[in-house]
């Protein structure tokens, strides 16, 4: 009857989560043949998961908020998780008209699931709370709410799971930050499910603020409907190891879809950003920018998949990556990749990694600016076609205040 | 003010001045002109620090101070300026901020306190009218879509609003049309002062109509091999640089 199952650092991890998992967990047969993906798989290329799958990570509750790099009272409509459970006592949550909001963990009906990797297998095993929301028809609400998902403790894992639907015709805009307090090592694995239906506008800001010892993983899953808009600005402004996979099927006719992204890694950071825009219909749009800055030993990569199928005609894709190295020790892995099936699009994706531009930096010194001055302006300038896109000016700030503060 | 000696540079291992001199005293103007790849550009570069050229002998004294031991921004804050023949454009760095930057960058070197935004506000307004340049572009990136006369004209708003001692012209009248050349000189001349010096590089006679300058030097594979007054420019023109060629070989012959 027994199967002689493998023992991996998938399973040994999830017989251990067991122990201090205090919701319902489901079966752990899902862990059955997966394992931490390794260099030798094609999206995993650049990615080391070593120093993450072999640490013992446990689940954590906490209720102290930790050192911050804003007042979060300057966020009136706020929900709070620290650790992957919904925290009141710093959350303000008002009864917003059209709005059905709740934090409840949501099980997965596992039996049929086939999970795609390691993260996914463990986020559907041991879900924690995450923003439930419900925009109901019809309803533009016009409260900006803001997201905090707080990450504290020693060897802390938390797996949020948030559940966004925003209904025919309604529009919702939420900033999200993860953020990994300083001296904690913590593994954020964090499960986004979006579905923009018809003639709905979804718009998020998300940033992620890491440690020196943070290992962040985000999927981002969403579905367009007919004429449905999705605006999403990643903003990745440090961190140990960060893996998004931020993805959008395209399913309805005129669906759109606008992916901004921004990284600044330094010292020994790690930013690995997988994207896949899959235009299904026709007449759909989508509008792709991530920019990276990388200095001193850092690591970035860069993966964007965009899909055109056979019935998307009419469609209109754009995608560009830009990168500046500001030191030899850094490294960015760029990939865009564009698959096209239908013969009546327009499509377009380019990639470009340089150093800034020499000529440039003289211009600005013989000025009298600084030559690091000089630099920072140059970095601003390059980010601001990412940041200009960013809703909350709180959030721009922000990314501004990481280009001066990593460029010192 | 400005004392060149012996001054030898290259670029890529390739020497390009090989010994110039050059004194310039408060209030002059001084031209230099010279056939191509004679090494003008390269001095308006050395003298403005530019990385990418390498002095290898040879002295440059600014002000009492030593020149070439200093970074760019230092020099701009000891009041050297360096107009540029091909300027960078520089998208996503706005005009205005970018001169605010600078402005305020040397008068904290020179222990100045900050421009005011107001005060600075009507110092743009005052020096963009000396070139007639547009509100619109002093608010737009640094160079990006401009024309080429528009690009030197930005340059001397830059020049007018940096308030330099010593201002290198480096063939600010390439590119330009009859009125934009006007207009540029124009610009200038309301600068020149007993204080302020002017190096002017140039190709032409015609932009040395307008900038009138005390003395005319051409520039000969990395030195200066003749100097003379205004007239001298004219008959550069006439009878252009194969002349002064063959002196220069009978010379070293």
């Amino acid at each position: 009857m027994e199967t002689a199952e493998q023992t991996t650092k998938l399973s040994s991890l999830a017989s251990n989560l067991i122990l201090s998992y205090t919701g319902n967990s489901s079966a752990v047969a899902l862990f059955d043949g997966l394992d931490f993906p390794t260099t030798r798989e094609e999206s995993w290329k650049y990615n080391r998961t070593g120093q993450l799958s072999s640490r013992n990570w446990k689940f954590s509750k906490a209720q102290e908020i930790p050192l911050l790099p804003f007042n979060l009272l300057n966020y009136p409509n706020r929900i709070v998780f620290i650790n992957g459970t919904f925290t009141p006592l710093h959350s303000n949550i008002q009864p917003w008209k059209g709005i059905e909001l709740n934090t409840d963990v949501v099980v997965s009906d596992v039996a049929n699931k086939r999970p795609q990797d390691a993260f996914e297998a463990l986020s559907l095993t041991f879900p924690q709370s995450g923003l439930n929301i419900r925009v109901r028809s019809g309803v533009e609400p016009g409260v900006e709410i803001a997201v905090f998902h707080l990450f504290t403790g020693r060897d802390t894992i938390s797996q949020p799971v948030n559940n966004i639907l925003v209904e025919n015709g309604s529009r919702l805009q939420i900033t999200e930050f993860y953020i990994h307090a300083e001296d904690a090592i913590t593994f954020a694995n964090v499960k986004s499910n979006i579905v923009a239906e018809n003639g709905a506008i979804v718009e998020i800001d998300s940033v992620q603020i890491g440690s020196e010892n943070s290992f962040h993983f985000h999927q981002t899953d969403t579905v367009l409907h007919k004429d449905a808009t999705f605006t999403h600005n990643l903003v990745t402004l440090s961190g140990k190891w960060t893996r998004n996979n931020t993805n959008a099927q395209l399913k309805g006719k005129g669906a759109a879809c606008n992916f901004n992204g921004f990284f600044i890694p330094n010292g020994a950071e790690f930013v690995d950003n997988h994207t896949i825009i899959d235009h299904e219909s026709s007449h759909c749009q989508s509008n792709e920018l991530y920019r990276g800055v990388l200095s001193e030993n850092a690591v970035g990569v860069f993966n964007g998949k965009v899909f055109v199928r056979r019935d998307a005609q009419k469609t209109n894709a754009f995608q560009s990556n830009g990168n500046v190295l500001l030191s030899d020790g850094a490294t960015m892995n760029s990939k865009p990749e564009l698959e096209i099936y239908a013969d009546d699009v327009k499509c377009s994706h380019g990639s470009t990694t340089g150093q800034l531009d020499d000529e440039a930096v003289f211009y600005l010194q013989s000025r009298g600016i600084s030559s690091g001055n000089a630099r920072k302006m140059l970095v601003a300038a390059f980010a601001e076609s990412v940041l200009k896109n960013i809703m909350n000016v709180n959030v721009r700030q922000l990314a501004e205040k990481t280009i001066e503060e990593k460029l010192k | 003010m400005l004392s060149i000696k012996n001054l030898h540079a290259e670029v890529e291992g390739k020497k390009i001045l090989t010994g110039l001199n050059l004194e310039v005293k408060p209030g002059e103007v001084h031209a230099i002109m010279g056939p191509n790849g004679s090494g003008k550009s390269t001095l308006a570069s050395v003298l403005a620090g530019n990385e990418a050229f390498e002095t290898t002998e040879g002295t440059v004294n600014f002000q009492g101070k030593d020149l070439l031991s200093m970074e760019p921004d230092k020099r701009s804050h000891a009041g050297l300026f360096l107009a540029f023949q091909y300027p960078v454009e520089i998208p996503g760095v706005s005009n205005i901020n970018f001169l605010r930057t600078a402005i305020n960058e040397r008068r904290e070197a020179l222990g100045e306190e900050a421009l005011s935004a107001k005060d600075f506000l009507a110092m743009v307004k005052e020096k963009s009218k000396l070139v007639e340049l547009d509100n619109k572009l002093t608010n737009r990136s640094v160079n990006e879509g401009f024309s080429g006369g528009e690009k030197k004209r930005n340059e001397i708003f830059q020049m007018a609003m940096l308030e330099p001692s010593l201002c290198i012209l480096d063939e600010t009248d390439s590119g330009l049309d009859i009125d934009a050349l006007r207009i540029v000189a124009n610009g200038v001349n309301q600068l020149r002062n007993p204080e302020r010096s002017f190096i002017v590089i140039t190709h032409y006679q015609r932009l040395l109509d307008y900038i009138v300058p005390d003395f005319v030097h051409v520039l000969y594979n990395g030195r200066i091999v003749k100097t003379g007054g205004k007239e001298l420019a004219l008959e550069l023109e006439e009878k252009g640089y194969d002349w002064i060629k063959k002196e220069q070989e009978q010379v070293s012959a």
